[in-house]
């Protein structure tokens, strides 16, 4: 029986899991995706998990929670760096610990490291090595899924490209052809605006309005640096600069009606790159901007009602 | 030029030493007040960390003074910390105190020459008297370590604590008026006699609690409510992971010589931690560990709220606090601790580390 491998669905899940998802599968591991966030999840993420931690941090403690009982092993690859001379945040490179600390009864944890910081080939290492702890040893099947996973991963990039979001792409919905009204951007982190429980359906809201919305995801990579060679000082947190470089696109474009930002409470790369958003907008923008901060206590009715605010801000200017 | 910079604990007497020293004129900070975190959390982001606030108060009283240049260092470890000096650029600029110049030490791990270009830039055309300057600035250091050693030594055993406090009181008024690093260590040396010269109870066998957390939090006394003297006045010898002398030789002296600071931190959380991911976890979680091994009855964690590296140590530490029998007491510090219930929980917790440690 081959073995069965949960994948917890919070953090960079809708980042990297149509790659993660075909290496294992093709190597012969069964993989068993945590369901999509609910109050359950949540209300588990919340019990097991320091109080002042961040809200994704918290959700995704409630996904490992969720899968425990049902796989042989859990991944929880302890991600420190993804792009070379970046961080991610802190909390990415603890977070094996801070789940396996906190989380009871756990079976086995696979937190192999991925270090992208020096160069790229770590990644290569770094997959052998998850595969080894997964007892798959064949060097030659190895290479094959790794280059399967490359091969799906470039893919799903141009799909997002095309202006999917991650979790239609992986979900197999596909992109509904619909009249836009207005575009916008929406900045925030892939594991707050693809979490359609901790968004309150955000996108779907957005769209359902007639409103094209454009998320850092769906941008060139190296457009982004680019567009981040202007801060002062480098940014070493490649979740930051993310949100900046496409805020400065979104801002910089005038096809945009406008510039919407999701943010976690107590989420600290959020509160230095939404103050170095917000003075720029402040500045120079003129078109409407609205950051929503969300926690475990946002409530739907007061969620709705700042969205509302800010779709009468688009359609008056 | 009329330099300024934060306060972080002992800081203002290192770094006046050091300017004292090269030559140039610089502005001691007023020492921090609610009033001061105030002031600099009214033109700051509200979910930023809790040291962004009160540096920026630091600023705006010093700026009031006459300052025009502020001069800090540039990150420890990855962290927000590195983009405070960019971010206070504009959260100055905005609030009208325009022309400030922000003069950032990036420590040497980016390359010395940008930290000595830094020093240079501050030095003018006394360059020369940096290094010298800098080497005495260690020994005030140094000998400032000792002195609190001595202190957390003294204030549990003490019969009289006002005595005690009447000659840290005069001390930090008088090191502020004495100029250089000779007068500095001379007045730091005297004052270590009469902390000697207190009449102490040599019988008293006190509970130990080791302080560990985020380095500001933990140097910075007003930021942590004085937890120090609070615990020293309870009768209890504290033990705290972090110095301003330990971060200059970990940071600036270690790596000049083609070393790795840190050793005995990061074999120590290894087990725990495996990585460096930004901050001072390891320091944290090793100096734990450490004072677990080294006879500590107790230890406090104090870090600022939603303080990245320090929530992952603090789901680190159960751990270690089971791996050793060793209560921990967690303290997460923001503009709205209050006095009352603080004390409540530190006497909650002397008591109870004095109990089980009989
Ligand atoms: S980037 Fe923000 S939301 Fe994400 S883990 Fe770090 S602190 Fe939490
Ligand atoms: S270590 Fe904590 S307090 Fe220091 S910059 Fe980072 S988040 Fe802020």
């Amino acid at each position: 029986m081959s073995v069965k491998v949960g994948i917890p669905r919070g953090m960079y899940f809708y980042k990297y899991y149509p790659f993660i998802q075909s290496f294992l599968t093709e190597l012969g591991a069964e993989i068993v995706p945590s369901p999509e966030t609910t109050k359950e999840i949540l209300d588990k993420g919340v019990l097991y998990s320091i109080d002042d931690a961040c809200l994704p941090v918290k959700i995704l403690h409630g996904h490992v929670y969720s899968l425990k009982d049902k796989v042989d092993c859990i991944l929880i690859p302890r991600l420190t760096s993804v792009s070379k001379g970046e961080y991610i945040c802190p909390k990415f490179g603890g977070l094996p610990e801070m789940v396996k600390y906190s989380v009871p009864d756990l079976p086995p944890v696979i937190d192999t490291e991925i270090n992208l910081i020096k160069n790229r080939n770590s990644l290569i290492k770094a997959l052998y090595k998850m595969a080894f702890t997964l007892k798959f040893r064949n060097p030659i099947s190895i290479n094959k899924s790794i280059n399967k996973a490359l091969k799906v991963h470039k893919e799903f990039k141009t799909a997002l490209h095309e202006g999917n979001t991650p979790d239609c792409i992986i979900g197999g919905i596909p992109k509904r052809q619909c009249k836009t009204n207005a575009r916008i951007g929406l900045i925030g982190h892939p594991y707050l605006l693809y979490d359609n429980f901790a968004s309150m359906s955000l996108i779907k809201k957005l769209r359902e309005r007639g409103v094209e919305v454009i998320t850092p995801d769906m941008l060139d990579q190296h457009m982004i640096n680019e567009l981040c060679m202007e801060l002062s000082k480098r940014m070493f947190w490649s979740s930051g600069k993310s949100l900046i470089g496409s805020a400065l696109f979104v801002m910089d474009n005038s096809s945009f009606n406008g510039m919407l930002a999701l943010t976690a409470f107590g989420c600290g790369v959020d509160s230095l790159a939404g103050e170095y958003i917000e003075k720029q907008a402040r500045r120079y923008y003129k078109k409407p901007y609205m950051v929503l901060n969300i926690d475990e206590h946002t409530g739907d009715a007061s969620f709705n009602t700042r969205i509302e605010a800010f779709f009468d801000l688009i359609h008056m200017s | 030029m009329r330099l300024t910079y934060p306060h972080m604990g002992e800081v203002y007497i290192a770094v006046k030493s050091m300017m004292d020293d090269i030559g140039v004129e610089s502005i001691i900070p007023a020492f921090t007040t609610n009033s001061t975190l105030r002031l600099g959390s009214s033109i700051s982001p509200e979910a930023i960390c809790l040291p962004y606030k009160i540096m920026l108060g630091n600023y705006i009283n010093s700026i009031k003074a006459g300052a025009d240049t502020i001069i800090i260092t540039g990150s420890c470890g990855p962290c927000r910390f590195g983009y405070y000096g960019p971010l206070q650029m504009q959260a100055l600029e905005d609030a009208g105190y325009n022309d400030i110049d922000i003069i950032i030490l990036d420590p040497p791990r980016e390359g010395y020459g940008k930290f000595l270009e830094g020093l240079k830039k501050v030095a003018g055309k006394n360059s020369r008297r940096i290094i010298p300057s800098f080497i005495n600035a260690y020994k005030v250091c140094s000998e400032l370590d000792s002195m609190n050693e001595l202190l957390y030594y003294t204030r549990p055993r003490a019969f009289n604590k006002a005595e005690l406090r009447i000659l840290i009181h005069e001390f930090k008024k008088n090191i502020t008026s004495v100029k250089g690093s000779a007068q500095m260590l001379e007045l730091i040396r005297d004052t270590k006699r009469r902390i000697n010269a207190v009449d102490i109870d040599e019988s008293l066998k006190p509970v130990k609690i080791g302080i560990i957390g985020e380095i500001y939090t933990i140097i910075e006394p007003f930021s942590n409510l004085n937890t120090e003297e609070r615990l020293g006045d309870m009768g209890v010898e504290v033990h705290r992971s972090m110095t301003v002398k330990d971060w200059v030789q970990n940071n600036v002296i270690l790596p000049a010589t083609g070393r790795k600071g840190y050793k005995l931190e990061r074999k120590l959380s290894k087990p725990y931690l495996p990585v460096l991911i930004g901050g001072h976890t390891q320091q944290c979680i090793g100096h734990a560990v450490h004072y677990a091994k080294t006879g500590c009855d107790g230890l406090i964690q104090i870090y600022p709220m939603t303080c990245m590296p320090e929530i992952v140590s603090r789901s680190i530490l159960p751990q270690v606090e089971k791996n050793y029998n060793i209560p921990i007491l967690y303290l997460i510090v923001d503009e709205q601790t209050g006095e009352a219930g603080f004390q409540t929980r530190l006497e909650a917790f002397v008591d109870y580390v004095s109990s089980s440690s009989l």
